[in-house]
């Protein structure tokens, strides 16, 4: 009587997918909400900040990262551990300033937008933006400021995805949330 | 209990997304805010039941249906299977899930059955779009007795 | 080598046909059409215990003088139609199959996006050119 399950989806691929998904219903929402590109972007940002905010203490406590010592080894852990662990792609860190202070996330395959064809007339949607504010998030929590933006997207038709980090500041006066 | 990272960050973005629903309605909007997140749950339902049921041979009647809700369907989204399922042959099915993943996050306060179906219309949305990409309409509710336990009734809707 | 690839709504409504470039268009419309109800017949007859008979795939639904016309029918209630060409003498079953389920994976990923409505037509550019490759190889 019982059905022959068939082959079992690969539960770390259905856990994407489920997470894709959600993501892009929650963009269309908000595109209905606000129906102007600029203020999902910001919606997004400011979600994926409250993401970042939370995210970093799993992170923290699931990769046994050291603390970095400077931002490359910060870039490194960001792209090797954070991006492979949470979203199971690692993107190639490239393009630093001569400073130092500024690099890029080269994204092949980006998972939030796998099935996403973006509809005509939202050029200046930034599809990912929960991405930028997650990685702000996330960094603040560990005393660094920085600016996260989109230069390239495939989504619009780029041949790479690419993030720019920027470092603004170390923040030393923050108290980090449960630290005493 | 060990859990896969990327399921972390998929209970993250649904705190979130309930929390934006409800920041931009009224304290009088609260069932327009259920609805909405409903809806969501529904469109993302819909998707991954034609993803999940590509491999599988044709379902027999509505009982198979739901049968594969309770095991492959919330094996794949939450991990394990409903821990009871019961019908009374007329179109109700009662899915018992006894330790309901979006539950767990919430604390055991007494105010949780304020916060707990805000938390529960968004899985509400994803049966009740699944079945219909099923060819069965339904109505889902969903129902807290004892944290994290949690009871989806399912009422078939026949035209 | 396919000459029509239709996507029919689970409410018998086409979603998407494609045809190669033709003056009788309407003559694959009209076998499309016809199809269906050979398809429900063929979903019907089913017995409910012959567990063996529930493939989504089911076969050739047909053959006309010139062409050949086979069916699929996802767990939704899509119904996938594809017409060959009957000249075309080698081709195997398992060829067919695998095209279907071909493009059973682009719908979904194509209702997977998530500036589709559902019921609506398909207006994706990945999923036609999923259906173009099917109709241009030999």
């Amino acid at each position: 009587m019982s059905r022959q399950s068939s082959r079992a989806p690969d539960p770390r691929k259905v856990n994407g997918e489920l997470f894709t998904l959600t993501y892009g219903a929650l963009v269309a929402q908000l595109l209905k909400d606000y129906e102007d590109d600029d203020e999902v972007n910001r919606q997004l940002e400011k979600m994926g900040y409250n993401i970042g905010v939370r995210l970093i203490e799993d992170f923290l406590a699931r990769s046994n990262v050291s603390r970095c010592n400077d931002f490359r080894e910060t870039a490194d852990q960001i792209a090797k551990v954070a991006f492979k662990m949470y979203l199971g792609v690692t993107p190639v860190v490239s393009n630093w300033s001569a400073a130092g202070d500024e690099f890029s996330l080269l994204i092949e395959n980006n998972p939030l937008t796998d099935f996403v064809e973006l509809p005509d007339g939202h050029t200046d949607l930034n599809y990912s933006n929960l991405l930028c504010g997650a990685l702000k998030g996330a960094m603040e929590m560990v005393q660094m400021e920085v600016d996260v933006k989109f230069v390239q997207d495939q989504l619009k038709g780029d041949n790479i995805t690419e993030l720019r980090l920027k470092f603004i500041r170390r923040l030393e006066d923050a108290v980090p949330a449960g630290e005493d | 209990m060990a859990q896969l990272s990327d399921a972390v960050l998929f209970e993250y973005l649904h705190i979130e997304i309930v929390g934006y629903i409800h920041r931009c309605a009224d304290e009088n909007e609260k069932d327009h805010c259920i609805a909405k997140l409903e809806s969501l749950g529904f469109r993302v339902g819909q998707s991954l039941v034609e993803r999940f049921t590509r491999e599988s041979t044709r379902f027999k009647d509505e009982l198979d249906t739901m049968k594969f809700i309770c095991k492959d369907f919330w094996n794949s989204v939450y991990r394990k299977q409903i821990d009871n399922l019961r019908t009374n042959h007329q179109g109700v099915y009662v899915l018992q899930d006894n330790k309901f993943r979006f539950l767990t996050q919430i604390s055991n306060g007494k105010q949780y059955m304020d916060v707990a179906p805000k938390f529960l219309a968004f899985p509400c949305g994803m049966i009740r779009g699944a079945l219909a990409n099923l060819g069965v309409n339904s109505v889902v509710t969903a129902e807290v007795s004892a944290m994290p336990a949690c009871k989806f009734q399912i009422q078939i809707q026949r035209t | 080598m396919a000459v029509c690839v239709a996507v029919i709504a689970k409410e018998n409504y086409p979603l998407f046909i494609k045809t190669i470039p033709t003056d009788n268009e309407l003559k694959f419309y009209y076998t499309v059409h016809t199809s269906l109800d050979v398809v429900e017949e063929k979903i019907s007859s089913v017995g409910k215990n012959t567990n063996d008979m529930r493939e989504l795939y089911l076969g050739l639904l047909y053959p006309t003088e010139d062409y050949k016309v086979y069916g699929y029918v996802t767990n939704t209630k899509v119904k996938f139609v594809i017409i060959m060409e009957s000249s075309n003498t080698n081709l195997r079953d398992n060829e067919i199959r695998s095209m279907f389920r071909k493009l059973h994976g682009a719908y979904s990923d194509m209702l997977c996006n998530p500036f589709y409505t559902p019921g609506e037509n398909i207006t994706s550019r990945s999923f036609e050119e999923v259906v173009l490759a099917m109709m241009q190889q030999d």
